[in-house]
């Protein structure tokens, strides 16, 4: 086992790393799975993974973000796992949409979409705000959601989404469109009337 | 100048934010102008200000928000139990 301790004082030992940074790890894997044990298993293989990478540790990066980052290439595993067993099909509105002279001329779904009834900004401070955001992802659907997951939440490049998901660019931009129109009505419909509930 | 099509292209690939100063400067002046393409991109980097705000906090936010997703006992100790597996027959290998 590397002990990397001799190394560098301020990381921590394996054995150490579950009481740590567990519950940070498990949060993280959970709100992008939504299963419980799919996420604890992610947890446990982001630990094994870490354990056999560690030589490569170089410290520039706190142990945390770098167990992290192990954690990412495991969710997006998972994901594409998911994407196997059903194949992502478009859908005929979809199919047209990308058809569409307009969308071809412009690369725009429409000049006029829907408007924000609430400036969304002036809530980034607001934690609440982010609960409701948090909920309103999970209310998106398969494949627009793994999308948007992949694509805005994971930082992904447009081409390693379309890798993943077996989708062409085109395609992926029609699933984040339509992930951008179902958050903002559900986010609206549910900040906009949280006070009533 | 860009084209619609060259703005929407350029923010499907990734975050304006991400873009060098000067084509991020010319990007939002065509959006601000665009009667084509302004409200529909402007939603667009509304969103990627959205999803980068969470991405940077989302640390704090997921510990707000979901305060009890925490790992139990048992899945503790299975994970321990499997780090040290794996410790003792790196030790031995």
């Amino acid at each position: 086992m590397p002990n990397v301790e001799k190394e560098n004082s301020n990381i921590k030992q394996p054995s150490e790393w579950v009481d740590l940074y567990g519950d940070y790890l498990y949060r993280y894997a959970l709100s992008r799975l939504k299963n419980p044990e799919v996420a604890a298993d992610c947890v446990q293989d982001t630990f094994l993974a870490g354990i056999k990478a560690l030589d490569k540790f170089d410290g520039r990066l706190d142990i945390k973000f770098w167990l992290r980052g192990i954690m990412r290439n495991k969710i997006v595993d998972q994901i594409r796992k998911s994407i196997k067993s059903q194949t992502v099909d478009i859908s005929q509105e979809d199919e047209a949409l990308m058809e569409s002279m307009w969308f071809k001329y412009s690369g725009i779904a429409t000049t006029n979409p829907d408007p924000w009834e609430f400036n969304p900004r002036k809530q980034f401070d607001n934690k609440e705000f982010w609960a409701v955001f948090i909920e309103c992802v999970d209310h998106l659907k398969n494949p627009i959601k793994q999308a948007f997951v992949l694509k805005m939440l994971e930082d992904k490049t447009t081409e390693e989404v379309c890798k993943v998901m077996d989708i062409t660019p085109n395609y992926l931009w029609v699933l984040i469109h339509r992930a951008r129109e179902q958050l903002k009505g559900i986010l609206k419909e549910k900040w906009l009337n949280r006070d009533s509930v | 100048m860009f084209t619609c099509k060259q703005v929407s292209k350029s923010l499907q690939q990734k975050d304006y934010k991400k873009l060098p100063l000067v084509k991020r400067m010319f990007l939002q002046l065509h959006v601000k102008l665009c009667v084509f393409c302004g409200k529909f991109n402007r939603q667009v980097m509304e969103n990627q200000d959205i999803c980068c705000h969470y991405r940077k906090h989302e640390e704090e936010i997921l510990e707000y928000t979901h305060p009890d997703s925490v790992l139990n006992d048992e899945h503790k100790t299975i994970i321990k139990e499997e780090i040290a597996k794996n410790l003792k027959s790196d030790l031995e290998g």
